[in-house]
């Protein structure tokens, strides 16, 4: 392979392992590659299988798509390289994945078979002895499955079976209503009521009462999906329609209680079209089925969310929780093991989160999924004009907004800043988190000896402070702003690389009429480095020291040790030792300069200034 | 703490707003002046709710104190978004609490209690997220980003907007937009009386109208910011046009070098807050003046209704900004400035300025010297100052009646230098002259800094402190 194959091929590798979510552009993109680079095509081939085969099961199905997309498109030489291995990769990977998973591979497949049979006479995508072995081997596992099934339905029992012939009469009536003149629904229904007698009289035994409760599911479900299909032929017909809505009114007027919940509830997942799908298919046959039966309404409704979040969640749109969190909480504490039921018991005085939690969760999802391909500068109409700042801008409001808020997710508690999910934001996050917690105990510290009115016995470090002057136009102007919002930097050194303080002001004889402007910059310069050097110098904290603090004999404030983690010592900062006297090393120096002597102390410029060169 | 429910409230779903119909107060506990241990029947948490869209309007005289705890939702005010379950409090402040989603909050305010709360939509933050996103995509397009200048009439909402681009640039990117204050009757990060530029690099704080603390010595509970700041010391414009335009061309130049120095700044650009277009000249040669000194490129008119203003406006800055020129209705939410709310802020900023808030105390320093210690200037003001004098600055004569109670500024120029020099020189901070006694010919002076007096010129403003 020549380089700029190596390289085509590395990109396609690379795009292919974005395919961490269903994501129609990226497999365009890598359908594109592989039409534009026929010659590769081998290489593409092992890719894709390679990445089928190592990738987390929830992506396969992704991985697959690219696969049926390329096929498609570009057919050979693809379909044949793939066709070789095509069975094992499908059977392996269909025994990896979850259900509703398979349930898109099974309906993958079919597209693969249909597209033979739709064009008569046109070859199979794949090679038909591929197909075949898939089919049998689907063939297979669904019978399987079904077992599993019979062997987790309840025992049966004469009341249980008794509530399923109830149903199924509920949902005879219910078609028979649509079709008056079917013969065989009569009859059916005639069956039902006597099978119904036959079962309370005589006493069965448990075999044969197992055979009934597999046929009565057989033929509960084959009823509800005929019943299904005629409700969705009915929504295609807009008088239908109409008469769907008022149905909904009434069975809002009704029953006020479930309609509403479900309208709260389910907008949530951003899927309203379905929900009213629901409860247009539910509050139609509720209206017949009557107050009786209210336990198969439930079944019904309880079914319908199940299917909805199943879809969800096989779209990806859902998040499965891991152990310790909301949703796995709630079902121990011995709700129902789906959410939407959860929410719907939470009036019921449940012990849930709250309410606006759960709906902070799933907005916080919503904002994800709105913003994750977001790029401001490729998004159009937000050209700077009188139009489009008038105008309503449907992605600035349905998506850009978000990016201001919840697409950072994780808000701080202290003062609302906003932090998102990537390592770096949660990085930043922490250090966030750990400079309100340095911050707040500097503050307690103060308001402590505040309060102890004017006695300066509190051990805390002090947090009593000043206004700072303000900068000259040359220091700010080469200001970083890193100094004064920077959560990592020591707090000793917080911002006082340009502080402008008394003891250098004097310093600054820019403006000053007598001196020089060249000579004053050069002093501002070696003050100012004076000034940081003192900060740093520290002495540490002799054994015999009370309480691990001193005075300033110039400030009187008192200095308490820290813990220096470089040295491993408690240390005093800004602090030095002049004839075993403490001293703050800035209030030293200061006096020093001015001569300013109150406590006739031994006050030696150059001796400080030898103290700092060392 | 106990909760009790005073209110009933119900909810208008169609208009997006909720309406009050009843607030009793319980009687007999309706006394501020109970000592502070007494919470009052009225001083108990009240919830609210408020839907998505619309906007609490709310005024705090400075008598009383609101506290805000939101439960749930997101609510932000001008632009910057409220902590769940954090206390605000208010004090003398107009505001509005805007609710992105529905939010849930409890306040607290004996004042506030038997009046109407005012809840409506908020009708131009649509036009706000707009103008956000489309300069949002010139810092993302560019190493030069906007320079934004908000041109309006007083009472439209110039500095809410300004505020909120700011708190909206700060967000999603780690952009620092630097805010411009032209206007030197508002004080932001600083007395009143100035001009001043400030690179937003951090969350702002919701409870201050100066938006937050300029740099103290100790730790604040938020990132305090480092403001430059040039002083007018003069209230109106009209008092001395030239020296304004002086003084705002020294800012611009801070400005720019900053700019120069500083690429993430520049990327971010800047939001520039004007006066109020009644208080510049009819010809619009002001706007065109600051256009031109700090390079803007957008340039956003509010509230501004005569159309002919707006059309000689925009022949003004049209050569200089293209079509980044647009024209918003006043902004929901803005707070009508009456004078004597002014007055009180301003007041509000020098307290800040040398005592800081509740939540940042802070300690400044009396010193006391002598008459001979001090060389005290003003601003010429033209509307008084009839007769011709070379210099911007006068001297001033140390007696009470020129200085007691008086805000003065400490120029970094010399105490020797000429008033040329001074003028020019940087801000090194400002003094408050408490007591000025005659008869022994000393002077005390309140030091936002501890330490001796500077040996440095004072220019005196035109605000006067009583503490």
């Amino acid at each position: 392979m020549d380089k700029e194959g190596e390289i085509i091929v590395k990109d396609f590798i690379s795009i292919l392992e974005e395919l961490t979510f269903n994501s129609r552009p990226i497999i365009t993109t890598l359908t594109k590659i592989a039409e534009e680079n026929i010659p590769y095509a081998q290489h593409f081939a092992d890719a894709l299988e390679a990445r089928i085969d190592r990738c987390p099961p929830k992506q396969k199905l992704y991985a697959l798509y690219a696969l049926d997309s390329i096929c498609k498109n570009a057919g050979s030489p693809y379909t044949i390289y793939f066709s070789r291995n095509l069975f094992n990769l499908y059977k392996k990977t269909y025994l990896l994945v979850d259900n509703a998973t398979r349930t898109k591979m099974i309906h993958l497949f079919k597209t693969w078979m249909d597209s033979g049979d739709s064009l008569a006479g046109a070859p199979l995508l794949f090679e038909r002895s591929a197909l075949e072995k898939i089919e049998q081997f689907l063939i297979k596992a669904s019978a399987l499955h079904q077992k599993n099934l019979q062997s987790m339905l309840p025992t049966p029992t004469v009341p249980l079976l008794s509530r399923e012939i109830d149903k199924l009469t509920a949902l005879t009536t219910e078609r028979l209503k649509n079709q008056p003149m079917d013969e065989k629904l009569k009859m059916k229904l005639v069956v039902l009521t006597q099978l119904k007698e036959e079962l309370h009289r005589e006493k069965l035994a448990p075999g044969a009462l197992k055979q009934l409760q597999l046929q009565l599911r057989q033929i509960f479900a084959q009823d509800q999906q005929v019943l299904q299909d005629i409700q969705r032929q009915q929504q295609h017909e807009m008088a239908m329609l109409q008469q769907k809505q008022q149905h909904q009114q009434q069975l809002q007027n009704e029953n006020q209680s479930v309609p509403s919940k479900n309208a709260s509830f389910i907008p949530l997942f951003g899927d309203s079209s379905a929900s009213s799908g629901i409860s247009g298919l539910f509050g139609s046959s509720m209206n017949t089925v009557g107050p009786n039966l209210t336990g198969l309404d439930k079944n019904y409704q309880l079914s319908k969310i199940q299917n909805l979040y199943d879809s969800l969640q096989a779209e990806g749109l859902l998040y499965n929780p891991p152990k310790e969190s909301i949703v796995s909480l709630y079902s121990k504490l011995g709700g129902h093991n789906h959410l939407s039921s959860g929410a719907m018991d939470y009036q019921q005085g449940v012990n849930l989160p709250p309410l606006p939690l759960l709906q902070g969760i799933l907005s916080d999802c919503k904002a994800h999924f709105a913003t994750v391909n977001i790029d401001i500068l490729n998004t159009p109409n937000l050209q700077l004009s009188q139009q489009t700042i008038q105008d309503d801008n449907p992605v600035v409001g349905s998506s850009l907004i978000h990016l201001l808020y919840r697409a950072k997710p994780n808000k701080c508690n202290i003062c609302g800043k906003r932090f998102g999910n990537s390592i770096g934001e949660k990085k930043s996050q922490a250090d966030h988190l750990d400079w309100h917690f340095r911050i707040n105990k500097r503050i307690k510290g103060s308001e402590m000896t505040a309060n102890a009115s004017g006695s300066v016995t509190g051990t805390t470090q002090k947090n009593i402070q000043s206004r700072n002057w303000y900068l000259q136009d040359s220091q700010w102007i080469s200001f970083k702003e890193e100094e004064s919002v920077s959560t990592t930097f020591s707090l000793s050194t917080d911002g006082t690389a340009h502080k402008v303080t008394t003891a250098n002001l004097e310093d600054q004889t820019q403006y000053s009429s007598t001196a020089a402007a060249d000579k004053g910059d050069q002093e501002t310069a070696k003050f100012t480095i004076d000034e940081s050097i003192l900060l740093k110098k520290h002495v540490i904290v002799p054994e015999s020291a009370v309480d691990m603090s001193f005075q300033c004999p110039i400030c009187k404030e008192n200095v308490t040790g820290l813990y220096d983690e470089e040295l491993g010592e408690w240390v005093w900062k800004n602090a030095m030792e002049v004839n075993n006297k403490y001293f703050h090393a800035t209030c030293y120096y200061e006096a020093a300069r001015n001569n300013d002597n109150p406590l006739g102390l031994q006050l030696d410029l150059e001796k400080l200034k030898h103290l700092v060169s060392e | 703490m106990k909760t009790l429910w005073l209110t009933t409230y119900t909810f208008n779903w169609s208009r997006g707003s909720v309406h009050w119909l009843a607030m009793e107060s319980l009687p007999g506990i309706n006394d501020l002046n109970q000592p502070l241990t007494g919470v009052g029947g009225d001083d108990e948490y009240h919830r609210l709710s408020i839907l998505q869209g619309s906007e609490w309007n709310i005024e705090i005289s400075s008598e009383t104190r609101l506290t805000i705890r939101v439960i749930s939702g997101i609510a932000e005010i001008f632009g910057t978004e409220l902590a769940i379950g954090k206390e605000y409090n208010f004090r003398n402040y107009k505001f509005g609490v805007y609710a992105v989603e529905d939010v849930e909050l409890e306040w607290r305010c004996p004042e506030l209690t038997g009046e109407t709360l005012s809840i409506s939509p908020n009708s131009t933050a649509k036009l706000v997220y707009n103008l956000h996103f489309a300069l949002e995509k010139m810092r993302s397009s560019s190493f030069d980003g906007p320079r934004v200048m908000i041109v309006g009439e007083t009472n439209s909402g110039r500095t809410t907007l300004s505020r909120t681009l700011c708190s909206y640039g700060i967000k999603f990117k780690s952009y620092q937009p630097m805010y411009v204050n032209l206007d030197p009757q508002q004080a932001i990060f600083s007395p009143p009386g100035c001009v001043t530029a400030i690179p937003i690099s951090d969350i702002l704080d919701v409870q201050c109208s100066t938006w937050g603390q300029s740099m103290t010595s100790g730790a604040t509970a938020l990132h305090s910011k480092q403001p430059v700041v040039k002083n007018y010391g003069l209230e109106r414009l009209s008092e001395n046009k030239q020296l304004y335009l002086d003084v705002v061309e020294q800012l611009a130049t801070s400005v720019n070098g900053r700019l120069m120095n500083d690429s993430l700044v520049r990327r971010s650009g800047l939001v520039i807050d004007i006066p109020a277009i009644s208080e510049l000249d009819e010809d619009n040669n002001d706007l065109e003046y600051f256009a031109k000194q700090f390079k803007v490129n957008v340039a956003v008119l509010v509230g501004i209704s005569d159309n002919q203003k707006i059309d000689a406006i925009a022949k003004k800055l049209v050569p200089l900004v293209g079509n980044h020129i647009v024209n918003l209705p006043r902004i929901s939410g803005s707070v009508k400035p009456e004078d004597a709310f002014k007055r009180s802020l301003q007041r509000g900023a020098i307290r800040e300025y040398f005592y800081g808030t509740p939540d940042t105390v802070l300690s400044p320093y009396a010193v006391g010297v002598g008459f001979e210690d001090v060389t005290v200037y003003r601003p010429k003001n033209v509307l008084e100052d009839t007769q011709e004098v070379p210099t911007q600055l006068l001297p001033v004569q140390v007696n009470p009646s020129n200085l007691q109670h008086a805000l003065v500024a400490i120029s970094y120029a010399d105490r020797k230098a000429a008033p040329e020099v001074i003028q020019k020189a940087p801000i090194l901070g400002f003094a408050l002259i408490t007591e000025v006694n005659d008869k022994r010919n000393k002077l005390r002076i309140l030091l936002p800094v501890p330490g001796a007096l500077p040996n440095k010129s004072m220019i005196l403003t035109s605000y006067r402190y009583l503490e």
